[in-house]
């Protein structure tokens, strides 16, 4: 069979297509590991093999020496607990090269420094080094690969990360059962039912996808706190921005579905209608469950929505410490300039575990041979 | 503790809640108007007026909050469009005369249209290649979830990982945006990506398209499954091969669903903002309109006459996809 | 001496009552604080089991800082605070404030903000007392009435921001021992610094690391530096008649100005990485360069904010130090300072706001904060050996030392000016657009919001 050329030519390029697709995640995946110092000065590719690196590394301050007929010796490593092979070192920052691994330098007024290959570094002197300045060590090193949790260790474990992630959960979950609930009778309605109006109807639905958020907020803020006066209850409360998020999906869920159960074979129904089904029981008989596909995909596309939003857990909900979200929480982790990059990288693999389970749990429901079998 | 069973409890309430509305409304409706009440007249007569209530009662929550949620702020941003900058004094179409004079305007709808010709283009093929790929080997549904990864990563995380695809060095020191690293060894010129002007649009494309093909993908994936299998084993038959299959026989049967993803994405495009707030804030001129929006509303207390102008733009623009849906879903009617 | 005892008695009361909690400074140990200010506060105010809702711009290490603080307004008063922050406060403050569901207290750094918040009748005003408090209390008191003072919606002036945290802008980062290795000393003068910059390249390294990526802010940083030569090269009228476009954006005394940060900043042997990659260089990489080996550059221009990014480990005074940015000799100006700060104001009246304002009126508001670090204040009452660092007592003495003290001309323009079209102009300017050409856009975007 001309089959195997094929067959390769298909798993090649998915497996192209995968590096692509990848390949830059990965590299903030490594970046979550590396130390804070490096991830703005070296590219993260060169953190997967050794590296020639220039560091400086400060001698302490006396600490540690060892006093014998009249000079003072200190010795220690530059690498300060790691490990790699120095290549040359200098006592300068316009020379950082100047001298040979195990070469002596002069450092004038009877001292004199050394580095050995292995980053054991030999500082002696006639005077001891105590309230002085340490000594800069220069440094040109081949570094094994090094990693590091402690950016994880800051993330995870954060003061009130784990009530946030409740939050969160409280958040998503109803924000993505109400819609699909209320937009899966719509979109039945939209495809099966006779009536005027219906082509209207879908055109304002698909005109509603487009409606800017940032218009939205400021209205239906007012109307919350209204509400909340003329009530008395707390206008920033969980309901609120459930229903707050269940508005703003519901014409992305109606659309979709709508598409969906409209390419459901016209035969089911009727011979259901010839049977005497109501309406209601062939939407919950049998179209609700041949539509699971589409409703396990558009959970899926909702629930990442409201788990990554910021903007309107903060407007609905608020920032205050006992209703943060996660994604308000790990926001606040970064100073209040932002852009550490190595808490960002690893916040990011923080949050993203949920909504990979949860598109690992209902993928399976995506499958072939719903229809195939209830078509005849 | 407590506010996980309090979750749990809101949530089966809340679900509840619907589905008693949606079966109660029902079981009413079949009590007011029932269809077998012994008098054949009136059975038809009930039948005709529960069918055309019964619609509504389905439809009635929807259109209940998309009417508080959407169309009421629309209304607003509408009356606020002929308002001044704190929304109280009327202006006109003062707003909409200085955006069309705008040059802002002007190159945020021109990279806007930019963007809806490449990115919702690029996006459903990639996804559909994707899709009918993955849908052929055995480790296709782990090759799915990482194409799916952008999708679900939050929109912090994508900006950092793309400072670090395009991050710019000169040419001596050592780069650590990986474009730029495979420039060099190439041998090439390391360029600042997101400060090359026009071309920047397409870096930032990039990263929706990377983003939104994991959408595609999954949408169109359920679709292709939903090909039933006996018209793809007769083609078989027939002695079509893999490619011809493909466009011939499966494309047309998803046509739809290609163009709601189509669809989908363009009013993505539309509303896009944060991937240029992030990486550039439209600067080198990379702006878009929502972007020009959002800074209008926000910036330095805002002008929310000239931020809803700019929003009824954007919301005009979908003109086109309406009226295309409207024939579309007639011409179904039609077929019925 | 009774007073004294009084205090004790108070503070045991304290210690042991329902009100102690983690104060980072036990009250009455630490001499260097203002106790008595903090005693006769909280026998003044007695408000338990109020609440207090604030919002600010601080988050990560400057929140545990802000809360540090708080703790004690809660021990003195009573009051339940809550503080809250979040990564777009600029955002949320306009939605909550126009939707009618604000905090207590607002602390924003951009006057721009706060003027339009102020204009829709949307904060409460402080009143006489504090005007005057402010005036008498606080160094160059008038300039800080000035900036606190804003046009309400009957268009009345009146004070509405209280000044509280200050950053110092006008400071030149660089490693000292660089400097000795390549015997360099600190310039006194702009001439020397431009002289210093030029010696620098001729020794065949690299003065300056400029960055301006700020991500949806880039450009920001260069605003710091034009608002810097602005009052190095004109007299401080002409940067207050700037900063209001009552001189309008493309006069040639600010496209001067603007040519004189490009003298650093376009020139290809004066930055790291060349011209080019100073518009995408992100400010929160840029100093890294100074702590490469060999150095990628020698020094820095920065807020005095800037040490958060430096490597870990970074000692300043050792490692890392700054001086203050350099005036030109030859045009008789003084010593011009520029600072930024945060001011706090009352955006839901109630008598726990009031009280938090009067709060900040007292010295141990300021001292516990300046104990710590990153906090500058004016107040003339505080024990400046409080400051928490020499780095922050230098920067208290260039505060105290500066002849003019302006604040940040692009907080001060209106939003879409000072944080819209002048970082868009900067950002051309550094991809090489003529200077006068980017301040007739600018001016050309002011008229337009007029």
């Amino acid at each position: 069979m001309a089959n195997n050329p094929y067959r390769w030519a298909v798993h090649l390029s998915v497996v192209l297509f995968v590096l692509l697709w990848t390949l830059p995640t990965f590299g903030l995946f490594v970046t979550s590991f590396r130390d804070k110092d490096q991830i703005a000065v070296s590219g993260w590719w060169t953190a997967l093999g050794s590296a020639t690196r220039n560091d400086m590394f400060r001698a302490p301050e006396g600490e540690g020496e060892v006093e014998e007929a009249g000079r003072f010796t200190l010795t220690g490593s530059v690498f300060a607990g790691a490990s790699g092979h120095v290549k040359a070192f200098g006592i300068s920052s316009k020379a950082p090269d100047a001298f040979a691994a195990g070469e002596v330098a002069d450092l004038g007024d009877g001292e004199s420094l050394s580095v050995a290959e292995d980053g054991s570094f030999t500082l002696s002197g006639p005077e001891s080094f105590k309230d002085k300045r340490g000594q800069r060590i220069f440094f040109t090193a081949t570094t094994p690969p090094s990693f590091t949790l402690d950016n994880y260790r800051a993330v995870l474990f954060a003061e009130g990360l784990g009530r946030s992630f409740l939050n969160s959960a409280t958040v998503a979950i109803p924000s993505t059962v109400i819609p699909i609930l209320i937009a899966a009778f719509a979109a039945y309605a939209l495809s099966w039912m006779q009536f005027p109006g219906r082509a209207l109807l879908i055109a304002a639905i698909v005109g509603l996808l487009v409606v800017p958020l940032q218009m939205s907020l400021i209205p239906l803020l007012r109307i919350y706190n209204a509400a909340g006066q003329a009530l008395g209850f707390d206008p920033k409360s969980y309901i609120g921005i459930w229903l707050a998020h269940t508005g703003f999906g519901l014409p992305l869920a109606i659309y979709l579905l709508r598409n969906y159960m409209v390419g459901l074979p016209k035969e089911i129904m009727e011979s259901a209608r010839v049977d005497g089904a109501t309406d209601f029981q062939i939407f919950t008989r049998i179209v609700l469950p041949l539509s699971f596909p589409a409703l396990a995909s558009f959970a899926i596309f909702q629930f990442l929505w409201t788990w990554n939003d910021l903007l309107v857990a903060l407007v609905f909900l608020g920032p205050q410490d006992d209703k943060l979200v996660l994604t308000g929480r790990l926001v606040n982790l970064l100073g209040s300039r932002g852009g550490d990059w190595e808490i960002l990288a690893a916040s990011a693999f923080v949050s993203i575990a949920v909504p990979i389970l949860v598109f690992f749990a209902l993928q399976k429901y995506l499958v072939r041979g719903l229809l195939a079998g209830s078509v005849k | 503790m407590e506010q996980v069973w309090t979750a749990l409890f809101t949530i089966v309430l809340g679900i509840f809640a619907a589905v008693s509305w949606f079966w109660g409304a029902n079981f009413c409706l079949d009590r007011l108007l029932p269809a077998r009440t012994g008098d054949p007249v009136q059975n038809a007569r009930n039948i005709h007026r529960a069918s055309l209530i019964r619609p509504w009662l389905f439809l009635g929550p929807a259109i209940l909050a998309l009417g508080l949620y959407l169309v009421y702020p629309v209304w607003e941003s509408l009356f606020l469009s002929f308002h001044g900058k704190s929304g109280q004094d009327f202006v006109g179409t003062a707003n909409y005369r200085w955006l069309f004079a705008d040059p802002g305007f002007r190159e945020s709808i021109f990279n806007n249209f930019l963007w809806l010709l490449v990115v919702p283009a690029a996006s459903t093929f990639l996804g559909l290649l994707a899709a009918a790929l993955t849908d052929r080997i055995a480790w296709g549904n782990l090759a799915k979830s990482l194409i799916f990864l952008p999708m679900a990563i939050s929109f912090v995380g994508a900006a950092v990982i793309w400072k670090f695809v395009y991050d710019y060095r000169s040419g001596d020191d050592a780069q650590i945006g990986i474009l730029n690293a495979l420039v060099t060894w190439a041998g090439g010129d390391p360029q600042a990506w997101i400060a090359l002007p026009f071309w920047n649009n397409f870096f930032l494309m990039a990263i929706l398209v990377w983003i939104q093909t994991g959408f595609a993908m999954v949408i169109l994936s359920a679709a292709l499954r939903g090909i039933p299998e006996e018209t793809i084993e007769a083609a078989v038959l027939d002695g079509a091969n893999g490619i011809q299959i493909f466009f011939k026989i499966m494309v047309p049967q998803i046509w739809g669903t290609i163009a709601v993803v189509w669809t989908t994405i363009t009013i993505t495009v539309l509303k896009v903002f944060d991937i240029v707030l992030a990486m550039t804030n439209g600067q080198w001129k990379s702006n878009v309109l929502a972007n020009l929006m959002f800074d209008w509303m926000f910036r330095g207390g805002g002008d929310f006459g000239r931020g809803a102008a700019i929003a009824m733009v954007i919301m005009a623009l979908v003109a086109p996809i309406m009226i295309w849906n409207i024939r579309n879903a007639r011409k179904e009617m039609e077929g019925r | 001496m009774r007073k004294l005892l009084a205090g004790t008695a108070f503070f045991a009361l304290l210690a042991g009552g329902a009100l102690a909690q983690d104060l980072k400074f036990a009250p009455g140990e630490d001499a260097r604080f203002n106790w008595q200010s903090f005693t006769d506060f909280s026998e003044k105010y007695n408000l338990d089991g109020q609440t207090l809702t604030i919002f600010g711009p601080w988050r990560g290490e400057d929140q545990v800082l802000v809360e540090s603080m708080l703790a004690y307004f809660t021990a003195a008063t009573g009051v339940k605070v809550s503080y809250s922050s979040s990564e777009n406060y600029e955002q949320q403050i306009v939605i909550d404030t126009q939707a009618g569901s604000p905090p207590d207290i607002a602390v924003l750094p951009q006057p721009g903000l706060i003027a339009d918040l102020a204009s829709k009748g949307l904060l409460a005003p402080l009143g006489d007392e504090t005007t005057q408090w402010l005036k008498d209390s606080y160094a160059a008191g008038d300039s800080w009435v000035g900036l606190g003072s804003y046009k309400g919606k009957d268009g009345a002036s009146a004070l509405y921001a209280f000044p509280y945290k200050i950053d110092v802008k006008s400071l030149v980062w660089y490693v000292p021992e660089n400097f000795e290795d390549a015997g360099y000393e600190v310039p006194q003068t702009m001439e020397e610094l431009k002289a210093l910059t030029e010696q620098i390249v001729a020794d065949g390294g690299t003065p300056w690391c400029i960055g301006l990526g700020s991500g949806g802010a880039t450009g920001w940083p260069a605003t710091d530096w034009v608002e810097d030569m602005m009052l190095r090269t004109q007299a401080p009228d002409v940067y207050d008649r700037w900063v209001t476009n009552e001189l309008p954006f493309n006069d040639p005394a600010v496209v001067g100005a603007i040519d004189e940060f490009g003298w650093f900043a376009r020139n290809d042997a004066f930055v790291d990485g060349g011209a080019a990659a100073v518009a995408t260089t992100d400010f929160r990489d840029s100093p890294k360069g100074l702590f490469a080996s060999p150095p990628k550059c020698y020094m820095h221009h920065q807020a005095s904010f800037i040490p958060s990014f430096f490597p870990e480990g970074t000692k300043l005074g050792q490692d890392a130090d700054f001086f203050y940015m350099p005036a030109y000799a030859g045009k008789d100006l003084g010593k011009p300072v520029l600072g930024a700060g945060t001011l706090a104001m009352i955006t839901k009246d109630s008598e726990a706001s009031r009280a938090f304002i009067e709060w900040l009126k007292t010295p141990i508001a300021h001292e516990v904060w300046m104990a710590q670090s990153g906090f500058l204040t004016p107040l003339k009452s505080v024990n400046v050996e409080a400051y928490g660092n020499d780095a922050l007592k230098k920067q208290g003495e260039i505060l105290l030392n500066a002849t003019t003290f302006r604040f940040d001309g692009s907080d001060l323009m209106p939003g879409k000016i000072g944080a819209g079209a002048f970082w868009t102009g900067m950002v051309d300017y550094a991809g090489g657009k003529a200077a006068a050409d980017v301040a007739a856009q600018v001016q050309a975007e002011w008229d337009a919001i007029k």
